[in-house]
């Protein structure tokens, strides 16, 4: 019965308006009855040339840009820019103003994930419940931010030499009070999905990268760990004092859909870890260093990275002893994940094609730049 | 406390001769700058060399220098928690291409699809190199330094520029 069916190959357009692409992205999939035989990615559709726009700025005039590429993540954008410019000019920045930063970026991981998390579960088909759970947790963070800059999503709270201003009084009290609650809240989403069982048959087995395709392929973050890789630049290379927190580096080791979405599970765990330890270490002095506002970094080119919640958040910066950069080019890391994303959909159905685009955890604003 | 050891450019030139004699053209303190035609070779090499072992390629861009384009390659290795700077010089403007390192790391693909959009660099042995975030067709490529300047440049209707409100070269040139 079967061989008298005839089924021909067609092109399916996924994207770019579409809720399970996470912005504006198309892929073309060509699909040969329900399995995908081909795909090929279209993006673009936010390009704002912020390479070239960055030309034209100074330094500091740059920060709001790192804010808009990756606007999941707009703290530690913030954070590998400063670093790269700081790699670049020979600054230091105060203790306090480095445990400021950690701080951030962990609560901004945090943040991050909950969306990665609860847009994952979407994808899987948990409709919408999982996903108000995370945002529910995620707007905590999100006044914080509020709190202590400002804005929300749009940070632009790093400054070269350290941050804008100093924590509100109020801020401490207000993220030991969160970070006491969060536990309990990644402990509840565990237990609803990690041993639910069509979440497993909707994962396991979907999307496998083995470590060497992943390291390949130039993946970082959630995406490399997943695949049984222990690499975390905080780790690594531990930039802003990471040295002195004890966390753990959280690894898969079947390098499927589930497994990073483990990883990232279990990254929020370690991030509140993190924040604790620094809430009770803050040290007291100066939150920044006095910087010129027109920057005149010596001639050269630094290549700074941070642990974005999607991978290595790179920044190459040159340097023409002019007050605006040479180059500035930014290494986005959701950009560079997709790499493996023809591998990873190939031979599997149009819905695992859905959730291997979940777990990779693409942001369009950073993809396009 | 761990810091990734950096390269500078003489300790990587060192390496690569080693592998592969004649590929390296110049040195600094910074980066390693290789021939084109060795350019597969010599990164294969380092790729694979048991001391080097730069697995991951970290980051890929062109810089335009007015005069010439750099492509700059980040490579890193994980188990021995080191990165190098490596780079490749090329002084064609109209034509410029530099070997493509997709046969060594697949990870080039969509990084040097990139510097081919935004810098014209054509990567000779890339499977598809195609303009990935513009569209076919644009007019230039926008990260050059000759291509016009942003502010008060660009006119409404997508397929032209008005006017020639081009970018002058700096009154310093670059010594070689």
């Amino acid at each position: 019965m079967t061989d008298t069916i005839k089924s021909e190959p067609f092109v399916l357009n996924i994207g770019p308006q579409h809720p399970s692409t996470h912005g504006v992205f198309r892929i073309k999939a060509t699909v040969d009855g329900e399995k995908v035989i081909d795909a090929e990615m279209v993006m673009g559709y936010l390009h704002r040339s912020m390479e070239k726009l960055a030309e034209e700025r100074t330094y500091v005039q740059n920060i709001p840009f790192t804010d808009r590429t990756d606007y999941l993540s707009s703290m530690s954008n913030n954070l590998g820019y400063c670093l790269a410019v700081e790699k670049l000019a020979g600054i230091d920045v105060p203790d306090r103003g480095n445990a400021i930063r950690v701080i951030m970026a962990e609560f901004q991981r945090l943040a991050s994930h909950c969306m990665a998390v609860g847009a994952f579960t979407n994808d899987t088909g948990a409709w919408q419940t999982p996903v108000m759970w995370c945002f529910r947790e995620r707007e905590k963070i999100l006044d914080l931010f509020e709190m202590t800059c400002g804005a929300r999503l749009t940070c632009n709270y790093m400054r070269i030499g350290g941050v804008a201003f100093d924590l509100p009084a109020s801020f401490v009290p207000a993220a030991r009070k969160l970070v006491q609650t969060l536990p309990g809240f990644i402990d509840e989403m565990e237990s609803l999905l990690v041993a639910n069982e069509i979440f497993i048959v909707r994962t396991r087995g979907v999307g496998v990268l083995t470590p060497e395709m992943a390291t390949n392929a130039s993946l970082s973050g959630p995406m490399l760990r997943g695949s049984g890789i222990a690499w975390d630049l905080r780790k690594a290379d531990s930039y802003c004092g990471y040295d002195k927190y004890d966390f753990e580096i959280p690894i898969g080791y079947r390098g499927d859909s589930y497994d990073r979405f483990l990883v990232r599970l279990e990254e929020m765990r370690q991030s509140v870890k993190i924040i604790k330890q620094a809430l009770d270490g803050l040290p007291g002095g100066p939150h920044s260093t006095q910087v010129p506002l027109a920057l005149r970094p010596p001639k050269g080119e630094a290549y700074a990275r941070v642990e974005g919640p999607r991978g290595e958040l790179g920044y190459y910066v040159v340097s023409d002893e002019g007050p605006s950069p040479h180059r500035f080019h930014i290494r986005p890391p959701s950009f560079i994940n997709l790499s493996a994303l023809k591998e990873m959909t190939v031979g599997g159905s149009v819905a695992d094609a859905i959730v291997v685009l979940g777990s990779i955890d693409i942001v369009v604003g950073e993809i396009d730049r | 406390m761990a810091v990734t050891r950096e390269w500078s450019g003489h300790d990587v030139a060192a390496a690569v001769e080693a592998a592969v004699p004649g590929a390296v053209a110049k040195a600094d303190a910074v980066a390693c700058f290789l021939k084109p035609e060795h350019l597969v070779e010599a990164m294969q090499a380092l790729r694979t060399g048991p001391e080097t072992d730069f697995v991951h390629l970290t980051n890929l861009c062109g810089v335009d220098y007015w005069d010439h384009f750099e492509v700059v390659y980040h490579i890193q290795s994980f188990v021995r928690n080191q990165i190098c700077t490596v780079k490749v010089e090329c002084w064609d403007r109209e034509t410029p291409v530099v070997p493509s390192v997709v046969p060594v790391w697949h990870g080039a693909w969509m990084q040097e699809c990139e510097a081919y959009d935004l810098f014209g660099i054509r990567f000779e042995g890339h499977p598809n190199l195609h303009r990935i975030l513009l569209w076919d067709g644009f007019p230039g490529w926008p990260l050059r330094k000759d291509f016009l300047s942003m502010p008060g440049g660009l006119q409404p209707g997508l397929n032209e520029f008005a006017g020639t409100a081009r970018r002058e070269a700096p009154p310093v040139r670059p010594v070689e």
